[in-house]
């Protein structure tokens, strides 16, 4: 009988529709966790750029310290790397294209003859390095969707440990960086030695001219300022990691709400024609029964 | 005119910025008062209250170490000192209570790792780095 397959479909449609509940659902909760990553990342800012003023400003003031602490060495031997992605999945391309670009990183240090020891933050870099038999150091999980200025504290103390001790000579960051609405981008970004940040141009009269008195001297000043400058860093890319992310779940599951609607409304269509042909079938069959009748009187 | 003008940020938020007559605060140099026309200047703080005197009265800060500088601000014979904490709250918005129970806390975690010949020396700083805190906190709210 064809009400068997009519059935199925009904089941499917509303599996379908179920589905499609929940991503609409986590669509909406993304969505609102927008506005408040978004206005964390306004409120981290004034920091953020005064911070890099004040790295600016203390290299100015000791260049030949600053090219000792903010030179590359000759050769990296241990580079520290530290990747940022998602506790949870349903992101879209979010977790997938940073732990892409760091693989790609791995690769390329290897190729220079450099070890990379891995410091992972949220489950998903961890859970993918571990299956592809790299060892990861040390990961860090449970606050990227809401990242606070002492979880970014946490983890600088534990990477500018083994760089002070000189076990390791360079410190990377691959992130997530919140461009805009429409665009996020992976970015690998080297957290020491610290990169002269360059101002944005309208900045421009704010930066000081290389005259400026320091307390306690410069040099102490630049050395206890480089974890703090690593700190700030961190945090940002943990608030911009996190915005990234929440865009780019909202976008994935709107899209998934869309397929859902578009697959069941082909489904209910293949269903509603089925229904027809089994009530066709049938009448054919009646009047072909009666017809039969008529005929044998 | 000559003005000063300040601005207190943290990580999570800027605290305060507007117009003041002076920046009071201590640095691993000791105390310093910065008024307006005070020459560019880049230093820390050590854990310390930090005033603000502002023409309608003072501000102040529990600032758990950090960093200034001070500038040129936007506009002619304006000095912009910025000040830069971790952690950083508004001596009114302190809550007596909670930091005189992290106090007690913290004072209970101390005497837990000096306790016996094997002391946990990380353990040890850590409480202190809290007691610290947390005795700032009460002195910044009680003053």
């Amino acid at each position: 009988m064809a009400g068997g397959q009519e059935r199925v479909l009904r089941r499917r449609i509303k599996s379908v529709l179920s589905t499609r509940k929940i991503t609409k659902a986590m669509e909406l909760i993304a969505a609102a966790q927008i506005p408040r990553s978004l206005a964390r990342i306004a409120a981290n800012r004034p920091y953020r750029l005064g911070m890099q003023r004040l790295v600016l400003e203390a290299a100015l003031g000791d260049p030949a310290g600053a090219a000792k602490l903010l030179a590359m060495p000759e050769h990296v031997d241990t580079a520290l790397v530290l990747f940022l992605t998602g506790d949870r999945g349903l992101s879209g391309p979010y977790n997938n294209s940073s732990l892409r670009a760091g693989e790609r990183l791995v690769a390329k240090l290897k190729g220079e003859s450099t070890e990379a020891r891995l410091f992972c933050v949220g489950k998903k870099a961890a859970a993918y390095f571990r299956y592809r038999g790299l060892s990861v150091e040390e990961h860090f999980v449970g606050f990227v969707d809401r990242p606070t200025f002492a979880n970014a504290q946490e983890i600088a103390r534990r990477l500018v440990g083994p760089y002070l001790e000189g076990e390791a000579q360079q410190i990377l960051l691959v992130s997530t960086r919140y461009l805009s609405a429409g665009s996020q981008a992976v970015h690998v970004q080297q957290l020491l030695p610290l990169v002269v940040p360059e101002l944005p141009v309208d900045d421009g009269p704010k930066v000081l001219k290389g005259y400026t008195e320091f307390e306690p001297e410069v040099k102490k000043l630049l050395y206890f300022l480089a974890p703090h400058a690593l700190e700030s860093e961190i945090f940002s890319a943990l608030l911009e990691g996190a915005a990234s992310f929440h865009t780019s779940q909202q976008r994935a599951m709107a899209a998934a709400t869309d397929n859902a609607d578009e697959l069941s409304q082909t489904l209910t269509r293949v269903m509603n024609r089925a229904r027809q042909d089994s009530i066709t079938t049938e009448i054919m069959e009646i009047v072909g029964g009666a017809e039969a009748l008529r005929l044998g009187k | 005119m000559a003005t000063l003008s300040v601005e207190i940020l943290s990580p999570e938020a800027a605290l305060w910025s507007g117009a003041a007559t002076a920046l009071i605060a201590r640095s691993s140099e000791g105390n310093f008062t910065i008024l307006p026309q005070h020459t560019e200047m880049v230093g820390d703080l050590v854990s310390s209250i930090v005033r603000v005197e502002t023409v309608e009265g003072e501000v102040a800060f529990a600032v758990h170490t950090g960093y200034f500088q001070v500038g040129p601000g936007d506009g002619e014979g304006v000095t912009l000192a910025t000040v830069l904490a971790g952690v950083a709250e508004r001596t009114t918005e302190i809550d007596v209570a909670r930091a005189q129970a992290a106090k007690e806390a913290a004072e209970a975690q101390l005497a837990a790792a000096t306790k016996g010949d094997q002391s946990d020396d990380t353990a040890q700083l850590v409480a202190l780095a809290a007691l610290e805190r947390a005795e700032l906190r009460l002195r910044a709210a009680t003053k």
